[in-house]
């Protein structure tokens, strides 16, 4: 029987000084920024770069033995809440890859942010961002992870709402926050049934448990040794299938998924490079990361739940972002879009597909927004003389490949990887994704092809929404100009310097296949061969089938038509949106010209299936007046009952008072009166008149006799 | 430092008569007073606390491991043929109150620091808050029902002057409202403490006087002999004591509150009823709902030093209450209404959290933000686990601290302009950017950030009342999750709060604020860095705390889990 305190015992390395190095430097680098003032962003990028030695360090040092770390933080009624780090594979390359982004970013804000006065603050939050990041990936305990998890939020909030001035960066930042909060409801349900179930949350023991758990009679029980003594837990069999579903709603918050997906678009009010960095190639893929360290907790019922959510968010995403005229609109919806395809992809037990596309979409969608990043940056430039305009907005762009070539270039590498076609990373990881997908749909066959339908139908939205982009912003003829009045303009718009172009050109080189692999077939890729699917360990009885059990004949032959299709599709997304949005296309006219489009498809399409009227003027609005009513009755009925209580206690005063005086005062009154009366009487009859008193005399004494007599 | 926990209870005391008698001329020196006399309390507090030992486990239903223990017999009356009646001058520290002497130190230390601000009456001011220091420390350690009792109804009297004297506009209702509604709960408190005294006797006294071979009778062998009723009622010493009361081999065979549960009223053990009395008591102190339509209007009204006191100390004299007697006397009906109990403690969550949303004054949003925070006492005392129990402990300590923090960044705006209405400012950042930092972290620190000491309370909580179903069956699982919602409406009074008063360009309603609106002054970030600090620490470090209370938490839920079916 397993004993619970050797799972979690004490563990020591000789790299427990490099781990902490990796996770604390960040938290160093935002801190020093504070005191460097004009200089911070020279020495926040240097400890960046330095943390990327490390974590470039730790990868090669441990990237055959993983290494764990335990220790106790504190005990709680005979339980040991242990942190733990767990340096494997995975943690490894996201560390590298995290530092690796976090670094270009910070390199290429420099310049960004140059004639901010504030950037200082802004370095600051970027390293607390990337300390948090640090921490969902190091560590392995799952109430850790949810610790950083929830820094990340305050990160991003701080980091969305950085130009605070602006009512509607501030607006998004609290709708970052309170969306990603309602995700991690179910991130804290899942701590509570695993925590109540197993006594720990380490990851590592939590899995061990769980292996050894069994379902009998619909309950899911485990045995286990706890000092000494034997413990059986059992839980309804439902709160398994609960607990995946419930810390997938934390992965659907972080990594935008429906339905909480609406604070990502919103989140672009932020500064380009933050967006680059934040919400598209790693926080926003930590949902997928956690879904990947408990990939081997969720059962069938939770993983279909998964598929389900991230083919329908892919789908919704590419829909939304067909008619976005803001050029990080479509990057935002774009993002969501992908990591519906990362999700998915560990949804069908994808797991190795789905970390691979997390990583090259890190890339190709980073470098897609630094490139727009300089649009913007060089577009805001030519700002002068109180003309304003949104150098975000894609109808004030047009011809920028003229004067703009190496961010044309850039883009170009991106898109192509984004758009999926062979020589380029994204289609390896999306041909990963979807031939997984296919092998899943066909075994559970019926309505599991809806998300395989829903994948492909992405493919097509993905190419023509990227066209669409490339065509209206590097091609044709720069409408500001025309706008402005302006007609030399064009010539004073120029490239950006080497510290924006660098990191961008970067990018788009990772966008290529060549340094997954030189293959065209995923499989053969180092990458998705050095992070291999690992096995389930649910019960039996309620895991789903692995699709390592599947036989790779299956997959072989599959592959062949889930290539075609796919690159298919895209080429036909390509065609369709150059058809319609060439220079002079019908589109591109129409959407020079109209300020929203038209149709229920276009509307639908243009407010992301109207989701944030759904949220704001029904659900907010009703729980709002909720609230009021709530005060309402708090004042007006609670309260006022204790004034009534109080107001009655008074009146039953008045009212004894008026007893008291009529009747228990009357009544001595009465006595005094008539004592009075009698009194009077009595006076007067003392009145010295001496025959009175004669009478009076006469009158006793024949009393007296009388009585006597009788 | 034989009578540590006497020094630290009466110090304020002499405090008061000083200041008393220190003649008005010198009036400047009150708030040194106040501040030196609480700060000495604080230190030998803190002295006790380091002296304390964690890692004895205390009885909670006897004496033994108690820690810092004074016991002397105040008074001894014989009344014949009903007994005796006697009165202990007991103080001692255990695991459940030792956190709550820290808090009460600390809290009150601060609030003398934020009394600068008193410009009027200052003899009697300083004097009454002296005077309530005292009452509220003496609160926590006293382990005898009727000394007990004193300092709790104590504390009436100078808060409803303080209130009353140097509040805001309606303070006489609020203060009048605050003294009925507590008056209420001391009755109920006070009838209990009756049927207890009437049917718990003091085995050690009563073995002494017994004379059963003399001294030499253990407890047990006295229990058992009352048991058989071998000891008449008028050889019996009955007592206050509320450890004693704990324990159910104290009480009188057939007297009111047994444990038999055969005296009944209306059909129902008066046990039970004795109960609901005792926790309706305590729970108009915490407050929850629907007790608690006192605490916005004290709060609104009352000076900055005495909200942060009230916020701070008196809301969790309610939930240590209830621990040490409701609870711990009567764990069997505590069992029965747990039900009860935990839907209240989530109702008051979710309906503190709704009323908060559509506050617009920002003391009245932080005080419906203490009713929901205290919803989290009663929920993780209800589910009665280990980690229930220390979840509520712990965020009686933290809400202590935080809700300080709160109620005075609330005092920092009043000062400056005299108005909280959240509308009547926008963009503050601009014009004082390290206000506006410790009010985002005072905020983070409520909405219960990871990080600060509000997150491992309330995730005890949680995982504690998650768990009840599961160990003891207290209450359903389903109350934690509902009870989560509470961290969402959080997130959102606060951040909109936020984003109203102190993101966007700057705004305020009367241009004669703006000389006004100045950045935090040296002795703000006094008294804001210490709890910030805490805060930060407790939130990080948790067993700062959980050492002192593991084992005290352990003991009371083996009482707990013994006694209660």
């Amino acid at each position: 029987m397993i004993e619970l305190d050797h799972l979690i015992a004490p563990e020591q390395s000789e790299y427990t000084l490099w781990v902490v190095a990796l996770l604390t430097l960040p938290l160093l680098s935002g801190l020093i920024s504070a005191f460097l003032k004009q200089q911070a962003p020279y020495g926040s990028s240097f400890l960046i770069g330095l943390n990327l030695v490390v974590a470039g360090f730790l990868a090669l040092s441990l990237w055959d033995e993983p290494v764990s770390i335990r220790g106790s933080w504190f005990s709680l009624a005979g339980n040991d809440f242990t942190y733990s780090f767990f340096l494997d594979r995975l943690a490894l390359a996201m560390s590298v890859i995290v530092n690796f982004v976090a670094l270009l970013v910070h390199l290429f804000s420099i310049e960004y942010m140059r004639e901010d006065p504030s950037k200082p603050r802004y370095f600051a939050y970027l390293g607390l961002f990337t300390f948090s990041m640090m921490g969902i990936v190091l560590f392995h305990n799952l109430l850790f992870m949810f610790i950083f998890w929830e820094l990340v939020g305050l990160s991003s909030f701080l980091l969305i709402g950085f130009w605070f001035e602006k009512k509607s960066a501030s607006l998004a930042a609290n709708k970052a926050f309170i969306l990603n909060r309602i995700g991690d409801l179910g991130f804290i349900t899942g701590l509570m049934i695993l925590y109540t179930q197993f006594q720990t949350l380490d990851l590592d023991a939590v899995k061990s448990l769980m292996a050894i758990s069994e379902i009998e009679d619909g309950n899911w029980v485990v045995a286990f040794k706890k000092a000494g003594q034997e413990v059986m837990a059992s839980l309804d069999g439902r709160w398994l299938s609960a607990a995946g579903i419930a810390l997938f709603c934390g992965a659907v918050g972080k990594s935008a998924q429906f339905p909480l997906q609406v604070w990502l678009p919103d989140a672009m009010e932020g500064p380009t490079p933050v967006s680059a960095l934040i919400h598209a190639a790693t926080m926003v893929a930590a949902g997928v990361f956690m879904l990947a360290r408990i990939f081997v907790l969720l059962d069938a019922q939770a993983l279909e739940v998964v598929a389900i959510v991230g083919a329908v968010t892919a789908f919704m995403a590419a829909i939304a972002a067909l008619s976005q005229f803001d050029i990080k609109k479509v990057l935002a919806y774009s993002t969501i879009s992908q990591l519906g395809y990362m999700v998915l992809a560990m949804g069908v037990g994808a797991f190795s597909a789905g970390i691979f596309h997390l990583i090259t979409h890190a890339f190709f969608k980073a470098g897609l927004f630094l490139s727009a990043g300089i649009i913007i940056h060089q577009l805001h430039h030519l700002e002068k003389g109180g003309q304003k305009f949104d150098p975000q907005d894609m109808r004030v762009m047009g011809g920028l490949r003229r004067k703009m070539p190496v961010t044309f270039f850039a883009f170009l590498l991106c898109s192509l990887a984004l758009v999926g076609l062979p020589g380029f990373s994204g289609f390896l990881s999306k041909d990963a994704i979807l031939l997984d997908l296919a092998v899943w749909a066909d075994e559970k066959g019926g309505g599991f092809y809806i998300p395989e339908v829903l994948a492909f139908m992405t493919v097509v939205f993905t190419a023509f929404y990227t066209f669409r982009m490339i065509l209206l912003v590097f091609f044709g003829e720069f409408r500001l100009a025309g706008i402005l009045g302006r007609n030399q303009l064009e010539n004073e718009l120029h490239e950006g310097n080497g510290w924006l172009t660098v990191p961008a050109v970067i990018f788009a080189l990772l966008s290529l296949s060549i340094p997954f692999g030189f293959t065209l077939n995923p499989e053969d890729s180092w990458l998705m061969q050095a992070l291999p699917t690992p096995m389930y360990v649910v019960p039996v009885a309620y895991a789903a089938q692995s699709l390592l059990d599947i036989p790779h004949e299956t997959f072989e032959v599959l592959h062949g038509l889930v290539n075609a299709v796919s690159i298919g599709l895209a080429l036909a997304g390509l065609v369709l949106a150059y058809w319609v949005y060439r220079p002079g296309g019908k589109l591109q006219k129409s959407f020079i010209e109209k300020r929203e489009p038209v149709g229920v498809f276009g509307q639908v399409s243009f407010y992301h299936w109207y989701l944030n009227a759904l949220y704001e003027k029904i659900i907010l609005k009703g729980i709002l007046a909720k609230a009021r009513g709530v005060a309402w009755f708090d004042r007006w009925i609670v309260d006022e009952a204790v004034n009534l209580l109080a107001r009655l206690q008074v009146v039953i005063a008045y009212l004894t008072r008026w007893f008291d005086r009529v009747f228990v005062d009357g009544l001595v009154n009465l006595t005094a009166h008539s004592i009075g009366k009698v009194g009077q009487l009595t006076r007067s009859i003392q009145s010295g008149n001496i025959q009175a008193q004669i009478l009076v005399t006469f009158i006793f004494l024949l009393t007296l006799i009388l009585l006597l007599v009788l | 430092m034989e009578h540590i926990l006497s020094y630290i209870v009466f110090i304020p005391l002499v405090g008061a008569l000083v200041v008393l008698l220190t003649p008005k001329a010198y009036q400047h020196l009150y708030k040194v007073l106040a501040i030196g006399f609480t700060g000495l309390s604080l230190l030998l507090t803190l002295y006790a606390v380091h002296m304390f030992d964690g890692g004895l486990v205390p009885q909670i239903s006897g004496e033994a491991n108690l820690q810092l223990v004074e016991k002397v017999e105040w008074f001894r009356l014989s009344l014949g043929s009903l007994g005796t009646f006697s009165v202990d001058y007991l103080l001692a520290a255990d695991g459940l109150n030792i956190s709550m002497l820290l808090l009460a130190s600390i809290v009150l230390f601060i609030g003398a620091i934020v009394c600068w601000k008193i410009k009027e009456k200052q003899k009697a001011y300083f004097g009454l808050y002296l005077l309530l220091s005292t009452s509220v420390l003496g609160c926590f350690v006293a382990l005898d029902f009727f000394l007990f009792y004193l300092f709790f109804e104590f504390m009436l009297l100078p808060m409803y002057f303080l209130v009353g004297l140097w509040g805001g506009p309606r303070r006489e209702y609020a203060a009048i409202k605050f003294f009925i509604y507590t008056l209420v709960g001391s009755i109920l408190i006070l009838i209990v403490m009756i049927g207890l005294y009437n049917s718990v006797y003091d085995p050690v006294k009563t073995a002494e006087l017994a004379g059963i071979n003399g001294t030499e009778l253990s407890i047990e062998e006295v229990q058992a002999l009352v048991a058989e009723g071998r000891i008449e009622e008028g050889q019996l010493v009955k007592s206050f004591n509320m450890l004693y009361m704990a324990n159910p081999a104290n009480y009188i065979p057939g007297s009111l509150l047994e444990r038999s549960g055969l005296s009944t009223l209306f059909g129902e053990p008066i046990r039970w009823m004795a109960f609901l009395a005792i926790f309706i008591g305590f729970a108009i102190k915490l407050p929850s709902f629907p007790f608690h339509t006192w605490l916005p209007d004290a709060h609104v009204e009352a000076p900055t030093p005495i909200s942060v006191v009230l916020a701070g100390v008196l809301l969790k004299v309610g939930g240590y209450g209830l621990i040490r007697t409701a609870f711990a006397m009567f764990p069997d009906a505590a069992y029965h209404y747990a039900w009860l109990i935990g839907f209240l403690g989530m109702f008051s969550i979710i309906y503190g959290a709704m009323n908060a949303l559509a506050q617009k004054d920002l003391k009245k949003l932080i005080a419906f933000s203490s009713v929901s925070h205290m919803g989290f006492v009663l929920l993780g005392l209800a589910a009665m686990t280990s980690e229930g129990i220390s979840g509520a402990i712990y965020q009686m300590f933290s809400h202590g601290l935080i809700s300080s923090m709160l109620f005075l960044i609330a005092g920092v705006l009043y000062d400056r302009t005299h108005n909280r209405t959240i509308e009547h400012y926008g963009g503050l950042a601009h014009q004082m950017p390290y206000y506006t930092v410790f009010v985002g972290i005072a905020f983070f620190a409520s909405l219960g950030l990871p990080g600060f000491s509000g997150f491992i309370a309330e995730l005890f909580v949680f995982i504690g009342a998650f768990k009840s179903s599961a160990v003891i069956g207290a209450i359903p699982a389903w109350m934690a999750i509902v009870s989560t919602l509470g961290l969402v409406l959080a997130a959102g009074y606060y951040l909109w709060t936020f984003q109203k008063m102190f993101l966007g360009k700057f705004w305020v309603k009367e241009k004669n604020w703006l000389p006004a609106l100045k950045d935090l002054t040296i002795r703000e970030y006094m008294v804001l860095v210490p709890l910030v600090v805490l805060i930060i620490a407790f939130g990080i470090y948790p067993g700062l705390l959980l050492n002192l209370i593991n084992t005290g938490v352990e003991s009371f839920v083996g009482h707990l889990t013994e006694w209660s079916k």
